[in-house]
């Protein structure tokens, strides 16, 4: 009878955390809001941001699903700020490719990061 | 004489029970965005964080909601190289002309009005306020929303005086030295992005989703 109640309790809440979950979802973030928001937090984890959020974009990639909208891009400039110039260009045109309205701006940034000699100073 | 006010009685009445006025989206759907770029806050609290922190929540509820969110780092970095290091720098441009600049539909304006704890003998409250106001690349107002949340911590009852008072003490010094605001302002975000009656109609890509 105990052990009943106890599993009756357990598929209730499972049920109602069911409901609560993120099954309406559209993207899966790979936890970007907190990774940004330690970031801001400590400057010095922007290494960190950087090498979990690819990691995730490259699960995202394997299992075909979509990248949230904006996070290629975010990469693109961590690895700027990393004044690794070629990966930033890489990852604004992958975020132009998957997200046809963030056009404007990556092309502006990418010829912008172009037309700068591969030995100029890239701004922090 | 006695109608007339019977009149005035009536319309008084009528006047207390006439709902919050639902949500006017006409001038929203008649922008219909689909890209919105969320630039940085202005900061009328005392704490210096708040605004980078806010700016991290913002971005998944959005894009949640189904728009194309540029992103927000990305936007500030630019912005920042453009010499706007301040959000109120930033909050009086032109609309029309960042939109232009990021080749925007929308631009979200996030105001933080409050984003402190207060002490009251053991207890704590933290509070946080925010307006919201979308401009569509036009020029014209979208959507404006403000939303205030407060959450004070449950004290847990140990069966002592002495002890709940101990609990209560410990609870608002560790409130007090590391007063947890994310989970408060994503609750806001959610409140007025997703599930309240100010929502945001959902945009293309939640349409678009099976």
């Amino acid at each position: 009878m105990n052990r009943t109640c106890v599993i009756a309790a357990m598929a209730t809440v499972l049920l109602l955390s069911g409901c609560a979950s993120r099954g309406n979802r559209l993207y899966d973030w790979g936890g970007y809001d907190d990774l940004l928001y330690q970031q801001y937090k400590d400057p010095s984890k922007a290494p960190e941001m950087r090498a979990k959020l690819e990691a995730h974009v490259a699960t995202l990639e394997s299992s075909k699903q979509r990248v949230p909208p904006g996070v290629y891009a975010e990469l693109g400039t961590l690895h700027l700020q990393a004044n690794d110039r070629a990966k930033a260009i890489d990852f604004y045109h992958r975020e132009q490719d998957a997200w046809p309205e963030s056009a404007g701006l990556m092309k502006a940034m990418i010829a912008s990061l172009e037309r700068r000699g591969p030995s100029d100073e890239v701004a922090k | 004489m006695k109608i007339a006010a019977a009149l005035f009685v009536i319309l008084g009445l009528a006047g207390c029970v006439v709902p919050p006025k639902a949500k006017d989206f006409t001038a929203f759907n008649a922008a219909a965005p689909r890209s919105i770029l969320v630039v940085p806050l202005v900061n009328k609290s005392l704490d210096v964080d708040a605004p980078n922190y806010m700016l991290s929540t913002l971005s998944v509820p959005l894009a949640e909601r189904g728009y194309y969110v540029f992103p927000v780092n990305t936007a500030k970095v630019v912005l920042e190289q453009e010499g706007f290091y301040e959000g109120e720098q930033v909050h009086s441009q032109s609309p029309g002309a960042l939109a232009k600049l990021f080749g925007a539909d929308a631009v979200l304006y996030v105001t933080i009005n409050r984003w402190d704890a207060q002490y009251i003998v053991f207890s704590t409250t933290v509070t946080v306020q925010f307006d919201y106001r979308m401009v569509a690349k036009d020029g014209t107002e979208i959507w404006t929303a403000t939303q205030q949340l407060q959450y004070s911590p449950q004290q847990s009852n140990s069966g002592s005086p002495l002890g709940n008072l101990i609990a209560a003490a410990i609870t608002a010094a560790m409130t007090r030295a590391a007063p947890n605001y994310l989970p408060l302002a994503q609750q806001a975000n959610t409140l007025v992005l997703l599930d309240g009656p100010q929502a945001l109609p959902p945009g293309p890509y939640r349409i678009a989703a099976p």
